[in-house]
């Protein structure tokens, strides 16, 4: 961590400069991550706490042999939604903030290299790492359900792993932008679990409030919903795996009837839009600011 | 698109009164009820034979395809003796039998018109005692269709409706004033409904509805007896309305969904019993509307398993006089909901000292006699506010919905009234019934997939450590 070395890497020398540098630079960053405390915790915890779900599901049902995966995908799935976006949050919050913070910043910037290309193989670094967490918790409780006998198709697990990888670099993405905009990695850190905090309940909280209050029509419920990544990645799984959005009740039958196929489309493009808009708004702050 | 919102607004609605939008629907063409015949005069090659046929005959066609439309007008058995292909050339009725005691058997009857006016249908029986046996009925508008066919039996045959948009298709199956029908071992499917009008003591049973509106439909129908039977993707399972003395056992109702999307719907129905049926991925498992009506026999429901339903049971709030023990509630996202408010104290959950198997029972077993120490009640905050407000179900599953029960829990001032009470909660399910002969897939392919996840996610924490990075590894 303490010292890099840009020097060309025999695998790499095919590669335009460019490209060479991200990728070093996602390298230096999955490195950093997988030898990190936080790596190694988030993983843990969202493995085991997948397990404790997987096994709370797999009794519940009380030996029948009737098993509803679509209680362990609203398990999973309310899993995912509380630990991926924090995790993908407070990694995305340290990366700039923290090297700033050490004058790292500045011995990167001082290299051929521009400011993108930084952002860019953090980005790719830090998604690695996260992709590693989330297969690896996933994955093992596809194996806990299978040997508690559960019959079920592995897409449904390739789906939510995938959307879950989605939903990882939104937040990341959003992440970094709060970490080129902060000065000290700790004020970055707290923004990222405030956001996080939002994002999980005050948003949710909020919404439920006002349907109630101001009696919300589903359509402009399921709008509002869309705004939320979280609620897009939760809609999005339960429409991949279950290819009912019906168990949302009316509004979930009002996104199927109105817009029936065209809702993978509709939620692959919130999705994106969270990955791309706050990297290109981190990309824009981070060239425009002193790297001290 | 308005239309569109207009249906998604009629959807919303239908959760509050499903039954009364459906039923004009088949009241209408059917009150006037029998129409004109459209089979016409100039006879066919079969038609010719049958002609000639003394009453009582049995008559073996040749096989081949016949473009014809046939009328059997006198006692007679009439057998495919190979695939003989009966072919309506999309017009009209194929079929027609206005003589009784006819046999029908082992035919295949296709293409018929698709006018809704005048019901175009494969078979239909205007005569009593008629046996229609072994058919492939295909592209049809309306399937097999009794009129006045009392004491007919209606075996083995498979139904199978045109690909037309749901409103515009018929009835794979229809009994109207044909009592002590017997309907076994059919399968119908992409059909509206399969349905009994006015029909006392007809037995139902080993037959199987797939992706139609209704998979088995009760319109003023007694003393029938539903057994062994399967309705899959359906709106609706089996719907009962205003019928009395419905027997209902050992019928799987699977994955009925969408706008109604009950398992087994009852709507105004006395004397009912539901005994070892199952229920699978419905939007809701059971649906109950004002049944049973007259107090004075409960309605049984017991032995039944109900599995990963969005709604074990639906009650309205009028719900009354139901009797509901013994059963299996297994992962329904809410085990019991009332449809807007009240509570459900004129139901009981338990006969002498079986109440049912609660997936999401907390409560324990010291003395180890099967049934739980605390009386099991269901009250979350979040179910409460749901039946009330149905489009807060768009928070199901997410953290916010945990805080809200969270709330529930430890704030008693908004802590909901129970809306019922299971005072002997089962600690073991009770033995499934109607469980599916056997399930083709097993756990391998999860097992592989989740193997994969993992070295997959491992193989990407190796890729930094590979020795192969050469002077990179100097980090």
């Amino acid at each position: 961590m303490t010292t890099l070395s840009l020097a060309p890497n025999p695998a790499l020398r095919s590669p335009p400069s460019a490209l060479r540098n991200t990728l070093t630079l996602a390298r230096r960053e999955l490195r950093d991550a997988v030898r990190s405390r936080w790596f190694l915790l988030y993983t843990l915890a969202f493995t085991v706490l997948g397990l404790a779900v997987s096994f709370v599901s797999a009794a519940g049902t009380g030996g029948s042999g009737l098993s509803g995966f679509g209680r362990t995908t609203a398990g999973l799935v309310n899993l995912v939604l509380l630990v991926v976006p924090l995790m993908a949050l407070s990694a995305g919050a340290a990366s700039i903030a923290s090297d700033r913070e050490r004058g790292m910043l500045s011995y990167l910037f001082s290299q051929p290299m521009n400011p993108s290309e930084l952002l860019l193989g953090k980005f790719l670094g830090l998604a690695a790492a996260l992709l590693a967490a989330i297969s690896l918790g996933l994955g093992s409780c596809a194996l806990i359900l299978a040997w508690k006998g559960l019959r079920t198709n592995p897409q449904s697990m390739f789906w939510l792993c995938g959307l879950a990888f989605m939903l990882a670099l939104g937040m990341l993405s959003v992440g970094m932008l709060i970490s080129t905009l902060a000065r000290r990695a700790s004020v970055a850190v707290g923004t990222g679990i405030f956001v996080w905090l939002m994002l999980v309940f005050v948003s949710d909280l909020a919404l439920m409030a006002g349907a109630v209050a101001l009696r919300l029509r589903i359509e402009t419920l399921f709008a509002a919903s869309l705004v939320n990544p979280l609620q897009v990645f939760k809609m999005w799984s339960l429409h991949a795996v279950d290819a009912n959005l019906d168990v949302l009740g009316p509004a979930g039958l009002y996104a199927v009837e109105e817009y029936g196929a065209l809702l993978h489309v509709m939620f692959a493009g919130c999705m994106v839009a969270w990955v791309v808009v706050p990297l290109l708004l981190a990309s824009v702050v981070l060239s425009r600011r002193s790297p001290l | 698109m308005n239309r569109l919102r207009l249906l998604a607004a009629v959807a919303s609605l239908l959760a509050c009164v499903p039954a009364q939008a459906t039923q004009p629907d088949h009241a209408a063409p059917s009150a006037d009820a029998p129409t004109t015949s459209t089979v016409p005069t100039t006879l066919g090659e079969i038609g010719r034979r049958v002609a000639a046929a003394e009453p009582g005959a049995t008559l073996v066609i040749e096989p081949g395809v016949y473009h014809e439309h046939l009328r059997l007008t006198k006692p007679l058995t009439i057998r495919a003796g190979g695939k003989v292909i009966i072919d309506g050339g999309g017009s009209g009725d194929i079929v027609e039998i206005t003589g009784p005691d006819v046999t029908f058997q082992g035919f295949t009857v296709r293409n018929t018109g698709i006018d809704l006016d005048k019901e175009n249908a494969a078979i239909r029986v205007l005569a009593p005692r008629a046996v229609i046996k072994d058919n492939i009925v295909e592209d049809v508008l309306f399937g097999i269709d009794l009129r006045e066919a009392p004491d007919s039996l209606i075996s083995n045959n498979r139904i199978g409706g045109k690909a037309l948009d749901i409103a515009r298709r018929g009835d794979g199956l229809r009994l109207w004033r044909s009592d002590r029908t017997i309907v076994e071992d059919n399968v119908i499917h992409d059909g509206r409904d399969a349905i009994l009008w006015y029909s006392k003591g007809v037995v139902v049973r080993r037959n199987t509805g797939l992706d139609s509106r209704y998979g088995l439909h009760l319109m003023f129908s007694d003393d029938v007896t539903i057994t062994d039977n399967e309705f899959t993707r359906n709106s609706v399972g089996i719907y009962l309305m205003y019928s009395t003395g419905v027997e209902i056992a050992g019928n799987r109702l699977i994955q009925n969904r969408g706008p109604s999307g009950y398992g087994l719907g009852l709507k105004e129905t006395d004397r009912f019993v539901v005994r070892g049926n199952l229920m699978v991925g419905n939007r809701s498992g059971i649906y109950i509307d004002g049944s049973p009506l007259a107090p004075d026999v409960p309605g049984e429901f017991s032995a039944n398993t109900l599995a990963g339903n969005d709604v074990g049971i639906t009650f309205l709030p009028s719900a009354r006089g139901n009797l509901i023990y013994a059963n299996n509630f297994i992962d329904n996202f809410n085990q019991i909901a009332v449809a807007g408010r009240g509570n459900l104290d004129a139901n009981q959950f338990w006969k002498g000292d079986a109440g049912n198997f609660w997936s999401d029972y907390t409560g324990y077993d010291q003395n180890h006699d099967g049934v739980g120490d605390f009386v099991h009640e269901s009250a979350t905050l979040f179910e409460d506010l749901m039946d009330r407000e149905p489009s807060l179900r768009l928070f199901l599953f997410s953290p916010a919905q945990q805080a809200v029960e969270f709330v529930g829990r430890a704030v008693p001032a908004v802590r909901p009234e129970p809306k019922f009470t299971d005072e002997v909660p089962l600690m073991r399910p009770v033995p499934v019934a109607a469980l599916p002969a056997s399930s083709s897939s097993t756990r391998m392919p999860l097992a592989a997939g989740g193997a994969i996840l993992v070295l997959f996610g491992s193989g990407l924490l190796r890729l930094v450590r590979d020795p192969a990075g050469g002077p990179g590894g100097a980090l």
